[in-house]
């Protein structure tokens, strides 16, 4: 029998540890790094919500989660090419 | 004292608590980091900590009423993320054309290597293959229709057949989301003053969510189109 508790501790664990990840970790003044870390909390935002059985709520999570990397990613790219300082 | 609906099931009461506390613990983290940074991508990034922090104490409430909560927090924190990241490219761009010596490059890749794609699919059947997919997301209905309709919208504007789309076909695209956004308020109108039709309502609310989503894939593809060259 697979505990729900320890899936949603370990989700909350995992969400708290991203953060601080994505706020003062090693390598984030490459702001790529910075949008990869997000992926962390990301994750334990979603083991929350598979414990709570927000099936619709993971599923465009999941969905938003990839848009906004990919216009997170344009926006960085183009930045750089224009020589600001990111 | 706490009030507790009795609809909320028993095993959700004990992890009310955690979740409110890992919410607000991770809403701090992101908001203390946006006052210690300064340049403004980072900040935009960083918001979408916040946003996760909302998800949690959002979710903490269990019932269904969490899951209509979450839906629209993330798609408006989806459609500001994309505005801002707009306004930042934009002023990033008067700002070059000020400066007498700019360096503006002509072309870039979203991808690593050079983005062309030799297969004999993409050239001879996106318009079949954009059909189906957007016949399949016509089917389906709703959320999740729109997303596999607006998946075939990017490939029909991502392969080579469709280059070059004139501005009214993105305004065209605009009109039909307020068209989308009248059929579901319709929808939900219908709902409270004649319940005897909720099969109609429903389809009307699941017709317009379908258009908006779609509608809104596929500007993103567009947009997408217009910046980076395939070659």
């Amino acid at each position: 029998m697979i505990s729900v508790q320890l899936f949603f501790y370990f989700g909350i664990f995992l969400a708290i540890v991203g953060s601080i990840a994505t706020a003062w970790g090693p390598g984030v003044n490459d702001p790529i790094v910075r949008t990869f870390n997000t992926e962390v909390a990301s994750i334990g935002v979603c083991l929350v919500l598979l414990c709570y059985n927000h099936v619709l709520a993971l599923l465009t999570l999941l969905a938003t989660t990839v848009i906004i990397t990919l216009i997170l990613f344009r926006a960085i790219i183009r930045l750089e090419e224009m020589g600001a300082d990111v | 004292m706490v009030l507790i609906p009795p609809y909320v099931p028993e095993a959700f009461l004990s992890m009310y608590l955690p979740a409110i506390y890992a919410g607000l613990i991770v809403g701090f983290i992101a908001t203390m980091a946006i006052a210690l940074k300064r340049e403004e991508i980072h900040i935009l990034i960083l918001t979408d900590l916040v946003g996760l922090a909302m998800i949690f104490v959002v979710s903490a409430v269990g019932t269904d009423l969490a899951e209509a909560l979450i839906l629209p927090g993330l798609v408006v924190e989806l459609a500001e993320t994309l505005a801002i990241s707009e306004i930042l490219l934009t002023r990033e761009m008067r700002k070059i054309e000020q400066n007498p010596r700019r360096n503006l490059s002509v072309s870039s890749s979203m991808f690593p290597q050079s983005f062309a794609l030799n297969m004999e699919i993409l050239n001879t059947a996106p318009n079949f293959l954009a059909l189906v997919l957007i016949g399949y997301g016509i089917f389906l209905t709703g959320f999740t229709g729109g997303a596999v309709a607006g998946g075939g919208i990017v490939l029909y504007a991502l392969s080579k057949k469709a280059r070059g789309l004139p501005v009214l076909m993105l305004d065209g695209i605009a009109g039909i989301s307020g068209i989308a956004w009248c059929l579901w308020i319709l929808g939900f109108l219908l709902f409270f003053v004649a319940p005897q039709y909720w099969l109609l309502s429903l389809f009307l609310a699941a017709c317009g969510l379908l258009l908006k989503v779609a509608s809104k894939v596929g500007l993103i593809g567009l947009l997408m189109r217009e910046d980076f060259d395939k070659e």
